[in-house]
């Protein structure tokens, strides 16, 4: 393909070298016709006429090059971009915590289109800069080696200033983009504290502030136009210096008959044709440097390890280590051939990373059987989601702390490991999608019957059909947007429709009123025994149809046992649940 | 003229309609007063371009006189007028590119300082209903293709027009008929340019649109990457990016296409122009009608007219997009500003609030009477009316004396913040009145107002700069301040002092830090009434120490009103006001209230005490 493209540039060169050649040939024959020769005339015509004909197949032969060559490069973008995405989709969850949104964005789009732009319009100018080049000298050197030598004693000074041209402008345009960055703080922090600015009445000191961002915007704005006004004289007068030498020498080979007229004009016209291509050397120096380092960047992203999806979730993070003889998947005896539990945490400690901020949990253990209903409760912070996100495998957990019937969690291939359990996050986090394809969202194609049913379950049903378009209404940033209470049951229907038995509800219904919150629960449970459902909530009134219940605290299990068990232990829960009887028993005294 | 607040964020308008010279000539008033430097931006660019246009003339007068005749002598002084004029032709163009480029940022800096000015009186509820992100946008991005318009796109294209005009007038002024043979295909040619011009532009459009969408998809998937993965839907989000990134693949491909096809084509009807030309100059010049020096020169003024007209395409895009956006900018500019905004004349209105506050000693700093409140709501209604949200406050009514300090307690929900919002005249009250030291606050200038009232938020929110300057924006009274929100203590132990700086929103200090420096702040402004609103969240237990500790220093013997969730601010209050449902259902001190055994004995007990056992 790109020996195509290559092919393409050269004919495509040759043809438009030959265009001032013929401007020579048609020059000389006026002139010999103006010396009385009778082919002249003839001669001029046919000259014209090859000059027509190499200009219509020149522009031909730079469409299809030009065209094949920047296509291939788009593809060569898109199969990048494509890699990049399902690279870091598949990081794992720590360096989504550690790395800014902004910056991942910024190296799929600012850096690949740096790539794109070295690999499409970089290396089209190179190579046909590098072909023109060559041919032209060639041409000129036939006209006249001794014109040709000294016209392109510029040439190294262009090339030169265009450089340096470039590295000035790219620093004077960071300087430029660390004040607009300045400039855009000031303006976040205003838009942020707006009530703060009010309050105090800054509005003059914050304008005054802004005004000061702004002039040093304006002047390092300057500063890159007068760089690129200075160059674009400089290299213009180069140029110049370069024809004013071409005419003089030039002038005086055809008063001495060395040279023939059109030779001297079609000289004049190659030098014009190597001008662009000469400044444009600078341009696509620097295209190289800074596609180099966007590669660069892109390439500490690739070089990330992803999750595994073959092994257990901790094999990229512990390869070559093995694990404790503790757990490694044998099946733990509980009693004579009873089964083992659906889910055993035993023993899990866990802090993020880095310490200090977020949750950690504290040996955890529990047990979960086939079919039950546990809820979990305790104060914010106490570890709820990170216990939710451990069982998902989010985070690395020691090896034999978490066992799915019998097997290690460790062993178990990520994928089949979520694939296992259905999650209601506590952000009702939907995409900006139809509801349809929201709800069917953990399927692999959307299925209306499903969504149907996971939607009524959820108590959604009559909500979307009320919608504009029903389940084809698009939700979110380019839709419409729903209520807090209409995502929590989106996100439930979406839970439901997975098709896991096993769900898990990470506080996914504080924003529904406690009937509908009964009505869910009634429909989640009405095949009991089926589902197993392990769920967090705030509202106690919920916890009473619990099997059993886990009150979490501080990063323990203080307490385990049923509602009734744990209202007569008179602990932690039995203080949780009669403040919020208080508070329910408050709302109701209007 | 002026629009409704809401109006500048809907969404993008299509970019579809031509040029429209209302906004053009709305831009153009920002040109007037920097129109000496436009008259000089004029000036060098028709030197400029004469001293250019003159190069190709003198290479005729070269050929004509010395190399035809083969004249040698003076020829040397031709070269060097030559030179002359190309080094006045770059030093022109150098003024001329940087006087437009001073214009236009010039211009600029007026926009963006007008936007900003014009942001920061927008009412509250504005920022409460657009997303950080949409309004942002407006007032960066939108500038920025502004901006780009003038930098790239005005700089070039007045050079562009002069140099077409100027060449067109020598072309023809040389030679009518060989000028008119160089334009001969400019029909075609313009034809050419049209027809792509179309659907280069839309396919511009369509390939950013493609390219929204897929960066948009990008950031919800990054954002929401644990959905993907709780629901491994790892390989069902790759495709569809893909898909989407086909599809953006698809419009950039079909718009190389067109560009392949563009500039070969421009660069080949130019050719064709040229052999037209040399056909017609040279049957022209054999029978002796034209010289040698003219045909050259003409060839050189056709690349000259031809070279503009490539980029026109380009330039036209860049035009359509900078007015979009100025277009939604304007839509910033024209919006309404906060009603107590701008000020009413100064003087007569101080004075009467002065007067007012000397007439009723009396009478209480704080009244609420029957006050009705509800927040805009986001969505529904029309946009110069929007929908009112269900009622917030339902004829809240109390009173607060002069040196007191009042407790507002209640459930979450139940409007206690909006109390204060409400008294900082953040938002219009539907019904009832609010009087500050017995003057209706809507009768008070704004800056009055603010400056009896000091603030302090549920989040203490500092801006970027150093310690003392973030107290020193709160009001004169710095020392003090500093002293009783013990802000001087933790600054000692830093090398900085109260010089550290911050970092952005208060990042480098801890909370309980934060939270001083904001009480400092607050004290500086030495207010006649202190509005304080407590953090709901739990705080570390240093940062609790450090705020009970400081506290009663700061509310004794001030006018306070303090939204309370800490026990010991409410028992240190001269007076409690119990809010439930949008109403103050009960007020009174402590003790009063728990004899009463209403609904902040239940509450007290819920917040604050022991839950009731058996």
């Amino acid at each position: 393909m790109y020996a195509l493209c290559a092919l393409g540039l050269v004919i495509s060169s040759v043809l438009g070298l030959l265009v001032p050649w013929m401007t020579r040939d048609a020059i000389n024959a006026v002139s010999a016709a103006r010396e009385g020769s009778a082919s002249g005339p003839g001669r001029l015509l046919r000259a014209v006429e090859l000059l027509a004909l190499f200009a219509v197949l020149h522009a031909l032969f730079r469409y299809f090059s030009r065209r094949s060559l920047l296509v291939a490069a788009r593809e060569v973008e898109r199969e990048m971009r494509r890699q990049l995405f399902s690279h870091v989709i598949r990081l794992p969850m720590p360096f989504f915590h550690a790395t800014p949104t902004g910056d991942v964005m910024s190296r799929m789009t600012n850096d690949l289109g740096a790539v794109w732009l070295l690999l499409g319009p970089g290396l089209l100018t190179l190579a046909g800069t590098s072909i023109t080049w060559v041919l032209a000298i060639a041409f000129m050197l036939r006209i006249s080696p001794m014109l040709t030598g000294m016209s392109l004693l510029v040439a190294p000074l262009v090339v030169l200033l265009s450089r340096e041209y470039g590295r000035a402008f790219h620093r004077q345009h960071r300087k430029v983009q660390e004040s607009l960055a300045s400039m855009n703080a000031t303006l976040q922090e205003n838009v942020s504290g707006i009530r703060l600015v009010k309050a105090f009445t800054l509005e003059e000191r914050e304008e005054e502030r802004f005004a000061v961002d702004c002039r040093e915007y304006y002047r390092r704005n300057l500063d890159v136009a007068r760089t690129s006004a200075a160059f674009h004289g400089a290299i213009g007068f180069l140029a110049g210096v370069g024809v004013a030498f071409v005419l003089y020498v030039g002038g005086r080979s055809v008063v001495s008959g060395t040279l023939s007229l059109g030779g001297f004009v079609a000289f004049n016209a190659y030098l014009a044709m190597l001008a662009f291509p000469t400044m444009a050397m600078g341009w696509v120096i620097n295209l190289f440097q800074r596609g180099n380092a966007a590669m660069g960047r892109i390439n500490e992203f690739l070089r990330l390890p992803v999750e595994s999806s073959e092994s257990g979730g901790r094999a990229a993070r512990e390869a070559g280590v093995p694990a404790p003889a503790c757990a490694a998947g044998r099946a733990v005896p509980r009693g004579e051939g009873a089964p083992p539990y659906l889910l055993e945490v035993r023993g899990l400690s866990f802090s993020h990373e880095g310490g200090g901020r977020g949750e950690t949990l504290r040996d955890v253990r529990f047990t979960v059987r086939k079919g039950e209903v546990l809820g979990l409760v305790g104060t914010t912070g106490g570890g709820k989601s990170t216990l939710f996100s451990l069982l998902l495998g989010f985070y690395p957990t020691p090896p034999g702390t978490i066992l799915w019937d019998g097997r290690d969690a460790a062993e178990i291939p990520l994928p089949v490991l979520r694939r296992r359990v259905a999650l209601v996050p506590q952000d009702p986090f939907l995409f900006s999608d139809s509801v349809l394809e929201n709800i069917c969202f953990g399927r692999e194609t959307p299925d209306p019957a499903a969504a149907r049913d996971a939607a009524t379950l959820a108590r959604f049903l009559d909500e979307v059909e009320e919608l504009p378009r029903g389940f084809s209404t698009v939700v979110g940033e380019r839709g419409i947007s729903l209520s807090g209470g209409q995502k929590q049951r989106a996100t439930i229907a979406r839970a439901v429709c997975a098709g896991s038995d096993f769900l898990l509800l990470d506080d996914a219904l504080s924003a529904v009123d406690a009937e509908t919150e009964r009505e869910i629960f009634e429909g989640i449970l009405s095949a009991k025994g089926e589902r197993t459902v392990l769920f967090s909530t705030h509202r106690m009134a919920s916890l009473s149809r619990c099997d059993r219940i886990l009150v979490l605290d501080a990063g323990r299990i203080v307490e385990e046992g049923t509602h009734d068990e744990l209202l007569s232990a008179r602990g932690t829960y039995y203080d949780l649940y009669s403040r919020q009887m208080l508070a329910r028993e408050l709302e109701d005294s209007s | 003229m002026n629009s409704p607040p809401d109006a500048f964020f809907l969404e993008d308008r299509a970019e579809t309609k031509g040029v429209d010279w209302k906004l053009l000539r709305r831009l153009l008033r920002y040109v007037v007063p920097h129109r000496g430097i436009l008259a000089g931006a004029l000036a060098a660019l028709a030197c400029g371009t004469a001293c250019q246009l003159a190069g190709p003339y003198i290479i005729k007068i070269i050929i004509d006189r010395h190399i035809t005749p083969g004249v040698l002598p003076g020829m040397g002084r031709w070269i060097l007028l030559y030179l002359a004029a190309l080094a006045g032709a770059m030093g022109f163009l150098y003024l001329q590119m940087y006087a437009v480029s001073v214009l236009g940022q010039r211009v600029i800096l007026s926009i963006r300082r007008e936007m900003f000015s014009r942001m920061e009186r927008l009412p509250v509820s504005c920022f409460d209903r657009t997303p950080t992100g949409r309004l942002m946008t407006r007032l960066t991005s939108d500038v920025e293709a502004l901006q780009e318009l003038i930098s790239s796109g005005l700089v070039s294209t007045i050079g562009d027009a002069a140099v077409l005009a100027g060449t067109a007038a020598i072309l023809l002024g040389m030679h009518l008929r060989l000028a008119l043979v160089v334009f001969s295909v400019l029909p075609v040619l313009l034809l050419f340019v049209e027809l792509l011009k179309k659907h280069i532009r839309e396919a511009n459009r369509e390939a950013r649109r493609k390219l929204a969408r897929l960066n948009a998809f990008l950031q919800e998937h990054v954002t929401g990457v644990s959905v993907v993965k709780a629901f491994v839907q790892e390989g069902k989000s790759e495709r569809r990016f893909d898909r989407l990134s086909e599809e953006y693949t698809a419009e950039n491909v079909r718009l190389t296409n067109f560009y392949s096809l563009y500039f070969p084509g421009v660069e080949m009807f130019a050719s064709v122009a040229v052999a037209l030309l040399l056909w017609r100059g040279g049957v022209a010049l054999i029978a002796g009608a034209v010289t040698f020096g003219t045909l050259v020169a003409f060839l050189e003024y056709a690349q000259k007219f031809y070279n503009p007209i490539k980029d026109m395409s380009d330039k036209y895009n860049i035009l359509q997009s900078a007015l979009a956006s100025s277009e939604r900018i304007f839509l910033v500019l024209d919006a309404e500003v906060s009603p107590e905004y701008p000020e009413p004349p100064p003087g007569g209105q101080r004075m009467r609030v002065e007067r007012a506050a000397a007439r009723k000693p009396a009478s209480a700093a704080i009244e609420f009477r029957d006050v009705w409140f509800s927040y805009p709501r986001a969505e529904g209604g029309s946009a110069d009316r929007p929908a009112e949200g269900s009622p917030v406050l339902r004829g809240v009514s109390f009173a607060l004396e002069e040196g007191r300090t009042g407790a507002i307690v209640g459930a979450t929900g139940a409007g206690k913040t909006t109390v204060l919002s409400l008294l900082c005249r953040f938002y219009e009250i539907r019904r009832g009145q609010i009087l500050l030291f017995g003057t209706d606050i809507r009768e008070i200038p704004r800056r009055e107002l603010r400056g009896m009232l000091s603030l302090v938020l549920q989040d203490p929110f500092l801006f970027s700069g150093t310690v003392l300057e973030n107290v020193t924006a709160g009001g004169p009274a710095v020392g003090p301040a500093l002293a009783a929100a013990g802000v001087d203590r933790f600054a000692a132990e830093w090398d900085a002092g109260l010089s550290t700086p911050v970092g952005e929103r208060g990042g480098m200090l801890s909370m309980g830090q934060r939270q001083m420096v904001s009480f400092a702040r607050a004290l500086a402004r030495e207010p006649k009434v202190l509005l304080l609103d407590e953090a709901t969240s739990s705080v570390d237990p240093v940062t609790e120490a450090r705020i009970r500790e400081a506290l009663p220093g700061i509310l004794s013997g001030r006018t306070a009103l303090v939204v309370a969730h800490r026990l010991s601010t409410v028992l240190s209050a001269d007076r409690i006001f119990v809010m439930h449902r949008g109403k103050v259902r009960e007020s009174g001190t402590h003790a009063e209230l728990m004899a009463e055994a209403g609904i902040y004995r239940r509450l007290h007990s819920l917040q604050f005490g022991e839950p009731p056992r058996g």
